[in-house]
Parts: C-alpha cells; structure tokens; sequence
C-alpha cells in the first residue's frame, strides 16, 4: 500500500458547516508568551486543585506504613547534622580548638534546606515515570507531577523547620529581626528546586540515566555545597568559587541571617587565618535569585514543549 | 454547562516498532541525523508506521459512535488522540466539555491508598473540586458496592473490586462528552448490567464514543459506527452495517481453512431462494461436498446460523452424525431446509467440519448470506407471537370479559 501524504487540516475543513474555533490548532507552534499563558492559566491554574490533591497523596503516601511516620522529616536531616558535627569535631580537633555551639546550629539549619532538595530532587525526577500508568491513561497537565513532588518535600521539610528552630531557641540561641529574610530565600530554593525538577523529571522520562546522573550529582554535591562548612574555610578565592554554586548563597544566606543575625542587604567581611574573607554580599542574593527564576521558567518551558512526546515515549 | 462537542479531523497518528533507543549507540547516530537533515514530518522510515491514517467524524449532543475493528485497529489510539494524552501528527481533534472517561482506570490507583482516598485522587485528576467529589462520595461507594472495605488500601483489593471502584469513580463525573473503552466487561455478569444501565442513562442528551469489541453492546447503545482497518475507516454507518461488514470480513479472511487431512472436503454452499426472506420462511441450503475417506466418528460436518448485526450464533446444528451416506468416500450434496425463525438482518450460514471431542471447529467451509424482512421483527429469533386485543369498556369489565363483542377484536398473528 503506498503511503499517503498527510493533508493539511487547513485546507480540508474549509468549506464543511461545523464550528471548530474550540479545536487546537493543527500547527502547534507558539510564541513563548502563549505557551506561558498556557501553563499557567490553563494548566496550572485551573487543576490547582489537582496539585493540592497530589501534594496531599504525596505527603501521606510518604510514611504509610511506616512505623516513625512523621519522625522521617527531622529525622533525616538531623542524621546529616549528626554526621557533619562529627566532621566538624574531627576538624576542631585537629586544628587544636573547641567546637562553638553556634557552628552546629548553623550547620543544623543549613542541613535542612539540602535535604530539602536532595529529597525533592529524588521523588521529582521519578514523579512521572512512577506515575506512568497515569500519564498513559488521562490527561492532566503534567507539570503538576514534580512540582507536587516538590512541594510535599517542602512540606516535610517545613515540619523539620519548626522543630529545628525549636530546639535551637530552648537551646538557647538568638534569632532576630534578620530572619525575615528566611522566607526570601526559602521561595528562592523552592523555585530552584521546581526548576531542577522539572527538567530531571522531563528528561528521565526519555532516558532513565538521568535517575543514576542524579543519584551520583545528589552524593558529591554535598562536597561542593557549603553544608557541613563555611565557603570562608578556604580562602578569599576558594570563598569566592564555592559560592558559584546557586545553592550556596542560599545556604549560607539562611545561616548568616538566622544564627549569624546579619542583614543580607550589607555586605560582611570575616577575618580567619588566611586573611579578611567575604563572606556575603548583597549580590549574591541577586545571583540566586536570577538563578531560581531562569531555572524555574526555563524547565516549564523545556517541559511544556516535550510534553506532547510524554505518553508514547515513557 | 458546555454544549460537549468530539471532532476529529483528518487525523494522522505515527508511531515506532519497537525499542525507541536502545543505548547510546543509537542515540548519537540518531540526534546526528536529525541534526543534519531536517526530517519531514509526514515521511516514514523504516520502523515507523501510521496508526491513525486520515479519520474524521464528529459526534454531537445525542449521538453516540461506536468504533469497532480488529485488534491493532487503532480503536484506542483514537481515544487517547481524543482525550489530549497523544497528539496527532498532522489533523486536529479535540473535545470540546468536560470529559468523561470511562476508561480502565484501576490501574491508575495508588496502591498504597484507601479506597475512599483514590476516588478524591481520580476525581480531581478528573477536574473535580474537592467539594464536588465530597458530594458524590456516597453513591460512588454505593454503586460500587464496597461499603465497609472503602477505608482499606486498594493494595488488597480483589481485581473485581478494583474493576467496581474504577468504574463507579469514572460513573460519577457528569461529563459533557463520554468516551468509553472496553470497560463494561468488569466485575460479576450482575455487575456488568449495572454498569451498562448506567451508561444507558449517562449517554442521554451527550456525545458518546464507545470502542468495544463486544459487539451487541455496540449494537445496542450507537446510533452511528465506524469500521476501522490498520488505522483507516473502512466503513462507515449505522452499527448493524459496519458489524455485519466486519463479521462478514472476519469470515472471508478465515475461509480457506479446509485441510487436506480432513477426511471431508466442502466446496459450495446455496441458499434458496435468493432474496429478502420473510420471517418464519422456509428456504434451503445445498452443501456440496467430497467424502475423502470414511470419517472418525468425532468428526462431523456442522452448519450454524450466525446473527450479523451483533456477532451471536442463533442455531448450530449437525449435517452428518446419523447419515449413513455420509460415511461413504464420494462428492455429496447435502439438501437442509430450514425456517427462518429469525427477526430482521442479516444473518450468514455457515458450513463447518466440527470436531466432537476437542470442541472446536477442525475445518470452515464456505457460507453464504441471508437477508431477513418484513414483518418488522427484532431479535435473533421469532418466538411466532399471536397478539389478541380486545377493547373492554367499564361496564364490559364488570359483565365479564366474555360478553366483549367480535368486532371490537384485533388479532396480530405472526403464524401465518
């Protein structure tokens, strides 16, 4: 049989009674405005309750059958604080001083926001091939899948918050007026994050080594993300490199205006043993910032576009 | 609410055999290729092939399409074209209203959740508000007969009562336009004629497109039906049209099938006479034949009367079994008269060598088609009805029946 050429639908309903204006055009092309007022008023707006349904699922999903149920959400960081105050012992001894009560909490705080987007990047990536035999069968925008991932880790990790400030007051530290940039920076990770995610979860989808990629990035990436240290440690230049990294100033932001009560608006310079090391600057919450928002529109993009590829291919 | 509207308009869909990359291998070449040549969008290479070849139909408030086909046909590539899940290669389709699908949806359960905690998981996958979903909970639990087992994970549900929740979720959405695949063969025979009540209400006053291979169920719901064929519309018409076409097609293309080890070989069938039968006519078949050798007794020559219009078998019956003459080597000729003691359609006859033990046919042999009409009678049978009405007044009633006058009696007899 030889194979027809396809027509173009333009031509062949001209002439037929029948009002189709409703139907989506059969060239799909569009400018970047359309397909934003695409995924966020058709899609994202109109199944918001969708989002919330699956951000519910998610977070009971999570701990179902789990004997420590909510527990996991301090849990988990408290295990990693647990391990860098052992490091930072270790680090102390040797360099023949004592450990400040301050640098743990510091860590502690710092611990949360990198569980945060290991854990959100994990579920994330996997949201849409776990969910496959729903992408398969119904039609929903799919977006919502990692950001529901991602926002039921916020949640979880919105509970590790609570309890972490807690403890840290009955301890005994002071938090001040700076913390209102902790919600600042809690938007700009969360937005990073959604971003990561949907350009991971997008692109597991075609090829599943982007869930090994992850797992290998999420294991060294604590080693060139300041969670267990301060960027100071190492130098002006060293400082100056480790904050490249968009997590960075987001960590460290949170630690400096939680425990460090700084205002993120005025630069600070730390003296340590190599020399005076600046340790922030207000640039560098423009730096993340940007970072979160090309990240986070870019992925709906990068998503949006691949999505009509999502259920042939998965 | 929307007027639903469904349209598709020449529509092509192409898909890939087999892996899409199997490793890196073939990942390079294949971004390289694309990369220098721009690939044109209605070429084919060699692994690619068009599920969906230039269908169109559109089906308004009122109507309902069925869509029927062999396996491969591309009957739920089309529902998923439909539904926004696939998108076409070149065409435009689309749903206009708020889709109702009754698609098998207990595999998008989550395991891990109740029952009453997947219906507001697929409701508002389904674009319910969660108030909405809240007040049709219970008659989703109802219909679905679930009752004390709602707050348990479907994890240890039975397939049955996966298929019943599925279901009763997808029943429940008050949809502009139904689009339905294969789902009315859940749960227990009783629950079936539950499920297809509901349809039968739901489908009222909206657009319905319904792909099954159950055809009397098609028969009995469409008011228009396309025949697809590796992706094409074949036919197109009224269900009882397209299911005898289809039917009559599956014959064909399982017709040479008579062994030569058989130990009979059935050349001809003939059905006298050769126009529209009344119902209750008598007619005949002549099946002309070769005796090779004298034949086990299991096998036999069979020949059956098959219903067209929705697939059913009406009669078989046997030719040979106590015909001496048939055990004999030599070319035969078989005379049956039959009745037709049928309703309106078509119906096929169909010769067969049937094998007695194994239960299934050893050999088909040719058939041929009869056409019954007049008197307006539906039914694979006619039960020969004789309908007696007698006019009674009030003041008959109270003399007694009996007293009724001739002339006020009608008579419909099918009889004669």
């Amino acid at each position: 049989m030889s194979e027809p050429t396809p027509l173009s639908a333009s031509s062949s309903s001209a002439g037929e009674d029948i009002d189709d204006a409703w139907l989506p055009p059969a060239d799909r092309r569009q400018s970047l405005l359309q397909d934003y007022r695409e995924i966020f008023g058709r899609e994202l707006w109109e199944h918001r309750g969708l989002l919330i349904e699956l951000v519910r699922r998610d977070i009971r999903v999570r701990y179902k059958q789990a004997v420590m149920g909510f527990a996991w959400a301090v849990l988990v960081p408290t295990l990693v604080v647990v391990a860098g105050a052992l490091v930072r012992v270790a680090m102390a001894y040797v360099g023949g001083r004592r450990l400040e009560f301050q640098e743990v909490a510091g860590m502690a705080l710092k611990a949360l926001p990198w569980s945060f987007f290991t854990g959100a990047l994990n579920f994330g990536t996997n949201s849409l091939t776990v969910n496959s035999n729903l992408v398969t069968k119904i039609y929903f925008p799919r977006e919502i899948l990692p950001l529901a991932a991602t926002l039921a880790q916020s949640f979880d990790s919105s509970i590790g918050l609570g309890v972490m400030l807690l403890v840290s007051m009955v301890l005994g530290v002071h938090f001040g007026a700076t913390m209102i940039w902790v919600p600042v920076l809690a938007l700009c990770l969360v937005l990073f994050t959604a971003g990561v995610t949907l350009v991971t979860s997008c692109g597991n989808l075609f090829f599943r080594d982007v869930k090994y990629l992850v797992q290998v990035f999420v294991t060294f990436g604590i080693f060139f993300t300041p969670v267990l240290f301060e960027p100071e440690m190492f130098g002006p230049l060293g400082a100056r490199l480790m904050m490249l990294n968009p997590l960075a100033p987001i960590l460290e932001g949170l630690r400096l205006s939680t425990v460090g009560g700084h205002n993120l608006l005025e630069p600070l310079v730390v003296t340590t043993r190599h020399g005076a090391v600046l340790a922030w600057t207000p640039w560098y919450l423009a730096y993340t910032a940007v970072w979160a928002m090309v990240l986070f529109m870019g992925g709906l993009i990068v998503f949006h576009r691949a999505e009509p590829k999502f259920a042939e291919y998965v | 609410m929307t007027e639903g509207r469904i349209e598709f308009q020449h529509v092509w869909k192409k898909f890939r055999r087999g892996e899409f990359h199997d490793s890196l291998r073939d990942v390079v070449p294949d971004l390289a290729s694309r990369f220098f040549r721009r690939k044109q969008e209605d070429a084919l290479d060699h692994r690619e092939f068009w599920a969906v070849r230039d269908v169109s139909f559109s089906v308004r408030p009122g109507e309902a399409l069925g869509i029927i086909g062999p396996n491969g046909a591309g009957k739920s590539t089309i529902l998923k074209l439909l539904t926004g899940i696939l998108h076409p290669t070149a065409g435009r389709c689309g749903i206009r209203g708020r889709v109702g699908a009754l698609i098998e949806i207990a595999g998008g359960f989550h395991q891990d959740l109740t029952g009453g905690e997947n219906i507001y998981l697929q409701g508002s996958i389904r674009g319910l508000k969660r108030r909405e979903i809240s007040a049709r909970f219970d008659d989703i639990v109802a219909f679905s007969e679930l009752g004390p087992f709602i707050d348990t994970p479907v994890k240890r549900y039975s397939s049955g009562m996966n298929a019943r929740l599925g279901f009763a979720i997808a029943a429940h959405m008050d949809p502009d336009v139904l689009v339905v695949d294969e789902v009315l063969a859940v749960g227990d025979f009783r629950f079936q004629r539950k499920a297809f009540e509901r349809l039968s209400e739901m489908r009222g006053g909206i657009p319905v497109v319904l792909v099954s291979h159950q055809l009397e169920r098609v028969a009995a719901l469409c008011t228009d039906c396309i025949l697809l064929d590796r992706g094409a519309i074949v036919m197109r018409g009224t269900p009882e049209e397209c299911i005898s076409h289809y039917v009559m097609n599956g014959l064909r293309a399982g017709e040479p099938q008579m062994d030569a080890s058989l130990p009979f070989h059935l050349h001809s069938l003939e059905v006298e006479p050769k126009r529209a039968l009344r119902s209750g006519e008598w007619f005949t078949a002549v099946l002309r034949g070769v005796v090779r050798e004298p034949p086990p007794s299991h096998l036999r020559i069979g020949m059956r009367v098959r219903a067209l219009h929705n697939a059913q078998k009406v009669f078989a019956f046997d030719v040979s079994r106590l015909n001496p003459l048939l055990s004999r080597p030599g070319p035969f000729e078989a005379t049956v008269e039959l009745q037709a003691n049928v309703g309106n359609g078509y119906f096929s006859v169909e010769s067969s060598v049937w094998d007695a033990t194994r239960r299934r046919e050893a050999g088909s042999g040719p058939h041929a088609l009869i056409r019954v009409s007049e008197p307006e009678l539906v039914g694979n049978t006619n039960l020969h009805p004789r309908v007696r009405v007698r006019m009674i007044s009030e003041d008959l009633v109270v003399a007694g029946p009996e007293l009724a006058p001739e002339a006020d009696t009608a008579v419909l007899d099918h009889r004669s």
